[in-house]
């Protein structure tokens, strides 16, 4: 027995020592680091998007077919983030420019860290139903990428002012004052039940398209290219 | 009579309905069947009318965006056509939920359809791609084609504001399936392993990231050009080396056919005959074959004969008899030696058995001192040296010997000294001499005399008579036929002559050669032809 944990952990530090370095993306520009280009940066930023709204559109429609079979029952709800402005078509969307938009897509990023997160706390503790436990994965899931996404948006801001491409105007925005916390009681006091549930989801799923779509057009307008 | 006006103008009213065949009633319920935005930025609904009642029906919808209780009409009926409400830019906001229902009104009432929810950014369904352009192209001599497009003109992917992915599909003009490729975001797109002369069609359609499929694009065709040649010396290449290949495998086969034809139709063993020859068999010649057939060397020739004879027969002598038998070893041993001699060929006359009863002068003896001396004790030797070969015949005889020996014993010594002649046999030669009775005296003896007349031992032996009950044999001739003769006494210098005798197993080849070597007859004393005396053993 002793033995085998001696070769256990003669592999493990062998494991660790053998690990591939990765080279980190360098947040504050030091030297030696490769740093990805803007396109690069774009590329994963819309990827990024396109998987979290992917997935926020499977839950959303999965939540339907258990829980509300027939449609035309659910009453649409409003959204905690309808607060917020969103060009509602291309032409106010392209009139907004690069900073507005760059700003918009933050502010609804930084909306939705916090209600994701209650979402999925509240659905891995409603243990009664069979739904919650196995979607509970998912939210958590979209939960995580939508603070990714957040970060890799500043990020990318930061390049693009960087480059001159994006004007100054865009300023750090903290969530907290984006939406006021008290946001989520804007859905319910107290614990949140399967409605809410379905209105989260229906939300986000929106947003989350939103937040696509404000993305591919920020690229575009910045860089011009074949996949536009 | 107005009551009865009444009823009439009511019966008429009533029958006019019902001739009509009608019923009008309110309009029937409308159904939003579906609406669709094939650019994301204007969209169209279109639904169903129900049953009109009978009436003129008019249709109108209504649409109510999110967060506004304000209720509005819809702006164009007419460019989508029949049945239909067009939205265009102004009015049409995305990632906003419209409620809209459509509205049936005739004379008799109106009747609301169900309403639908829909937000523009899910009912996206572009249009075909356009500039479908299918080239074909060469790479290192294999052809490919090339498919290349754009997307739908309405649709403004260059602003970033609809991302479509391509999907293509080819199929041959003559075939039913087609070959679907997801081309992604590309524009362009390359299609290979191509069929050799081949017409294709070629077909691309779109989709928005989440959205409907566009419908196909109109086929575009395009013909591949032949590069048989290329197929055709694969083709060559392969037909060799298949040729090579059976070459090498008719050519093992006719190596290994005879093991094949053993192993599949094992042969019929044949006879094995030692000195068996079928061409002769073939050619019709039996005697040929039969005699081919003779071991020339059976029986083994062996210097030593004495290995042959396996048993001696044991005589019982009395006394005086021993002395005469110990000097009349030799002569057993000559006989031993005669007899060895003899039974090369079976040439059918008694064996040594026979001679056993007869008095004979065997050849082996050389010294006359020792017939001399036998004329004293006479000849013991009725029984020479006893081959197995005729067993049977002996045992008979031994008992007999034994008792003429007893009894004739004075007569046979005398006679046995008659019989030592000088006249010596050559060894090859073999005398055989019968004995005869010629009475029984008082003492109840039997009185022999022999009955020999030739071979030169024959002297002083004239009474014996010649059997003129018996015939003579003069030859055999040529047809294997007994010439008989009347008597003629012998002389003895024909025996002489009648030693070159082959050694035959049958006794017709025997005296057929020996007859016309000689030519005379070979008689014996009373006439008896004994083959014996003809079939000599060659001469040592």
């Amino acid at each position: 027995m002793l033995l085998i944990w001696c070769a256990v952990l003669i592999l493990a530090c062998l494991e660790l020592s053998t690990r591939v370095g990765t080279a980190p993306i360098c947040s504050y520009g030091q030297a030696g680091c490769h740093t990805p280009s803007l396109a690069d940066i774009f590329d994963r930023v819309i990827q990024q998007s396109s998987r979290m709204h992917g997935i926020s559109s499977d839950l959303h429609s999965e939540f339907e077919q258990y829980f509300f079979p027939s449609k035309n029952l659910i009453g649409k709800p409003k959204c905690h983030t309808h607060g917020i402005v969103t060009p509602a078509d291309k032409e106010n969307a392209q009139r907004l420019g690069r900073e507005q938009l760059t700003e918009v897509i933050l502010r609804l990023l930084g909306a939705w860290g916090d209600p994701l997160l209650q979402l999925y706390r509240s659905m891995s503790q409603d243990q009664n139903q069979d739904f919650n436990h196995y979607s509970s994965n998912k939210a958590l899931e979209i939960s995580d990428m939508v603070h990714e996404l957040r970060d890799g948006v500043a990020k990318m801001a930061e390049k693009m002012k960087l480059s001159g491409v994006l004007g100054n105007t865009v300023g750090y925005i903290s969530p907290e004052g984006l939406v006021p916390s008290s946001s989520f009681s804007f859905y319910k006091h107290g614990e949140l039940n399967s409605m809410d549930h379905h209105d989260l989801l229906y939300c986000f799923r929106r947003d989350s398209n939103k937040i696509k779509n404000y993305l591919q057009i920020l690229k575009c307008t910045t860089l011009p290219g074949l996949d536009c | 009579m107005k009551k009865v006006l009444e009823v009439i103008l009511l019966l008429l009213l009533l029958v006019v309905t019902h001739a009509k065949g009608t019923r009008y009633s309110p309009p029937g319920k409308p159904a939003l069947t579906r609406c669709r935005s094939p650019e994301k930025e204007t969209f169209t609904c279109w639904w169903e009318p129900g049953s009109d009642g009978g009436l003129p029906t008019t249709y109108a919808l209504y649409y109510r965006k999110e967060s506004s209780d304000t209720v509005f009409e819809c702006p164009d009926y007419r460019t989508a056509g029949e049945n239909s409400c067009f939205f265009n830019k102004n009015d049409t906001s995305i990632w906003v939920n419209y409620n809209i229902t459509v509205v049936a009104t005739n004379a008799l009432g109106r009747t609301f359809s169900d309403p639908v929810d829909i937000d523009v950014v899910y009912i996206v369904k572009p249009n075909p791609p356009e500039q479908v352009a299918v080239t074909v192209m060469e790479d290192k001599g294999w052809p490919f084609i090339r498919v290349s497009w754009e997307p739908p003109h309405k649709a403004d992917t260059r602003s970033g504001w609809i991302t479509l992915i391509y999907e293509i599909r080819v199929k041959l003009e003559e075939e039913n399936d087609w070959e679907m490729h997801l081309a992604g975001q590309q524009k362009m797109f390359n299609i290979f392993s191509l069929r050799s002369g081949g017409k294709y069609l070629v077909q691309v359609r779109c989709k928005p990231d989440h959205g409907y499929w566009s419908e196909w694009s109109p086929s575009s065709y395009v013909k591949v050009p032949d590069y048989f040649h290329r197929e055709k010396s694969v083709w060559i290449l392969i037909t060799v080396f298949c040729a090579f290949i059976f070459l090498i495998l008719t050519w093992l086969l006719h190596m290994n056919s005879r093991s094949l034809k053993h192993f599949l139709l094992p042969p019929v063993p044949g006879p094995k005959i030692k000195g068996f020859d079928k061409q002769l068999l073939k050619n019709g010649k039996s005697e040929e074959v039969f005699s081919a057939l003779v071991a020339t060397d059976f029986p083994p020739k062996s210097s030593n004969y004495e290995d042959l004879l396996v048993e001696y027969l044991e005589v019982y002598i009395p006394e005086e008899q021993e002395l005469m038998l110990e000097k009349s070893m030799d002569l057993d041993v000559g006989c031993l030696k005669c007899e060895g001699s003899a039974s090369d060929s079976d040439s059918g006359r008694g064996s040594c058995d026979s001679h056993t009863l007869l008095m004979h002068k065997c050849d082996g003896v050389k010294e006359e001192e020792e017939r001399q001396a036998k004329e004293a004790h006479g000849p013991g030797y009725w029984e020479c040296g006893l081959s197995n070969k005729q067993p049977h015949l002996l045992h008979p005889q031994a008992q007999a010997q034994r008792q003429l020996q007893a009894r004739s014993d004075d007569n046979i010594s005398s006679i046995g000294r008659k019989q030592t002649p000088a006249g010596l046999h050559s060894p090859a030669r073999r005398s055989t001499e019968y004995v005869e009775v010629e009475r029984v005296n008082e003492e109840d003896m039997v009185l022999l005399q022999p009955v020999s007349g030739r071979c030169g031992d024959v002297e002083g032996y004239p009474e014996m008579p010649y059997g003129e009950d018996y015939s003579k044999v003069k030859g055999v001739d040529m047809d294997n036929m007994l010439l008989l003769q009347r008597e003629v006494r012998e002389e003895t210098e024909n025996c002489d002559t009648s030693s070159t005798v082959t050694t035959t197993q049958k006794p017709a080849a025997c005296i057929h050669s020996a007859m016309p070597v000689e030519g005379e007859m070979v008689l014996g004393v009373n006439g008896y032809v004994d083959t014996a005396t003809v079939c000599t053993p060659p001469t040592y």
